[in-house]
């Protein structure tokens, strides 16, 4: 398949109350990369997420979304994203995990008509796919964090998006949960080729699984996984020089060799 | 005391069934997406307004449900307009609206000659004299509601819960907001006849904060919400006639009771 890039962001630049988050940011994502998005608390990740969905005005530059200037997109049926705040509903809110996932089948193309049997097919699929089919009928207020961030992830990706966005998918969840969901990324990244961009706080989770990261403190350095000084001078950028990331091979051993993308 | 079955062989208790059970239906629906919007104020509030569309009826010489109608329609429109452009917060743009509808019903009543018996109609519900006229308009827009509804049950439930979710998925978000925003007004101007323009919030909002005591999905809860608010007032229809008190005031005692006895039920299970 031809590498198209399905985010171009050039000379982009955001202010938030008069401050500089993001300064003269310019990147490629190409289609099938799974991108770690790091950096410190505060540096402007989520900001940068969030211009190139258009949900931020930006100050000056330009963010292509499938070839296309996001002010112009309209192809959202291609497109999800899990917030790093989805999970901080109305706690009481009256919404099965079945009907919440239900409505990630919503599109542009479907407004207006009923959800028809293959789109409850994909929902059914995905629950079980994210392991939470057995809290199908429960209501998302009663799940435990790690449960409801599965049922946001089943949400976005019962779409079956070319590009996935997910702001810090698996903060706060433990060890073996966090796993598993990157695992499943992983899965869908490699067999579906769906391109994945992912803000993390887990630099080996980024190393281990991901193709590129993004690190991001107010400017912007972009490095592939797989070059070893570039990617550690990209850390060094957004961390600090006393920053230091020790690489190695094997830490990836056992947790993710068997479905390790290359 | 009057024998609640001879009742039903008179055709103005049937009317008072019909729409009631009507209006108490679309009430039930809209206003658990107006409680789960935390918007609960703007049926207060439409309803206000909506006395100076019937002030302009009365004065007019045309059914004040037709004007009430426009002018409510139009209000909440101005309300959404205030909040997306920034203009004001959602509660005070109500506020606003509210000053100014009620104030210009003032203003209209005096110069039409004063309070009567019409305009108390309208402020505490008659529900026992809706007329033909009255009972097509409040079947008609019910009927436009529920069907409105019924096609974007999925985006207003999407929008609902996460307006910026919504927006990223491709739902026409304003839009939608609009046209909730037009079914409230429509709620509260059907509704007025029924249980009053003082009242009628509670119609809007007691029954869905019946059913969400219930903690249960959304399908279940709205059909609660329904039959929590068309029971009530089938009881307060019949109770208000049997012992001649005002029909409005039951109907909502009865709501509220409801509520009580379903929230102490949920606490002591």
């Amino acid at each position: 398949m031809e590498k198209q890039p399905v985010i171009e962001v050039e000379g982009v630049t955001i202010s938030r109350s008069g401050e500089r988050v993001i300064e003269d940011a310019s990147f490629k994502i190409i289609r099938g990369d799974f991108v770690g998005v790091v950096g410190p608390n505060g540096g402007g990740k989520t900001t940068l997420l969030k211009a190139v969905l258009g949900l931020l005005p930006r100050d000056s530059g330009m963010i292509k979304l499938l070839g296309t200037p996001v002010e112009q997109f309209r192809d959202w049926r291609r497109i999800a994203y899990v917030g790093q705040d989805s999970i901080n509903f109305d706690q009481s809110f009256p919404l099965s995990v079945r009907e919440l996932v239900s409505l990630g089948r919503i599109n542009g193309e479907n407004i207006g008509h009923r959800l028809v049997t293959e789109d409850w097919r994909h929902v059914d699929e995905m629950l079980e796919f994210m392991g939470i089919a057995d809290l199908s009928e429960k209501r998302i207020g009663q799940l435990s964090g790690g449960q409801k961030q599965r049922v946001f992830v089943a949400k976005a990706m019962v779409r079956y998006p070319d590009v996935l966005f997910l702001d810090e998918p698996v903060a706060g969840v433990d060890p073996e949960t966090q796993e598993r969901f990157y695992m499943k990324l992983s899965n869908l990244n490699a067999q579906k080729g769906t391109t994945i961009i992912n803000v993390s706080h887990d630099l080996s989770s980024v190393f281990c699984r991901m193709n590129r990261v993004i690190c991001v403190n107010r400017k912007i350095n972009v490095a592939d996984i797989g070059d070893e000084a570039g990617f550690t001078t990209a850390l060094k950028k957004a961390y600090g020089d006393h920053f230091h990331f020790v690489f190695h091979e094997h830490m990836c051993e056992g947790l993710f060799e068997d479905d390790r993308p290359d | 005391m009057t024998d609640p079955i001879s009742l039903l062989g008179y055709r103005f208790f049937q009317y008072a069934l019909l729409g009631g059970s009507v209006a108490a239906l679309v009430c039930a629906l809209i206003g658990l997406f107006v409680i789960l919007r935390k918007e609960s104020m703007i049926g207060d509030g439409v309803a206000h307004i909506s006395f100076g569309g019937i002030a302009l009826g009365l004065f007019l010489g045309v059914n004040p449900l037709i004007t009430a109608l426009i002018v409510a329609v139009l209000s909440v429109l101005a309300i959404g307009y205030m909040r997306r452009h920034g203009l004001a917060q959602s509660d005070s743009a109500i506020a606003v609206m509210l000053a100014i509808g009620f104030s210009t019903g003032l203003i209209l009543i005096s110069l039409a000659g004063g309070f009567n018996v019409d305009l108390f109609s309208y402020l505490f519900g008659s529900i026992l004299t809706i007329s033909t006229t009255d009972l097509l308009i409040i079947t008609g827009l019910g009927l436009v509601s529920i069907v409105v509804v019924g096609v974007f049950y999925k985006e207003l439930l999407s929008i609902t819960f996460d307006e910026e979710a919504s927006r990223l998925m491709g739902v026409p978000v304003d839009l939608l907001s609009n046209i909730l925003n037009i079914l409230v007004a429509v709620t509260i101007v059907l509704s007025i006849k029924v249980v009053g323009m003082v009242l009628v919030a509670a119609l809007l909002v007691i029954p869905g904060l019946t059913a969400l005591q219930l903690g249960m999905k959304f399908r279940d809860t709205a059909l609660a919400a329904i039959l929590f608010g068309v029971v009530s007032v089938v009881i307060g229809v019949f109770a208000s006639a049997v012992f001649n008190v005002a029909t409005s005031g039951v109907i909502v005692f009865t709501l509220v009771a409801v509520f009580l006895v379903t929230a102490a039920w949920r606490r002591l299970t």
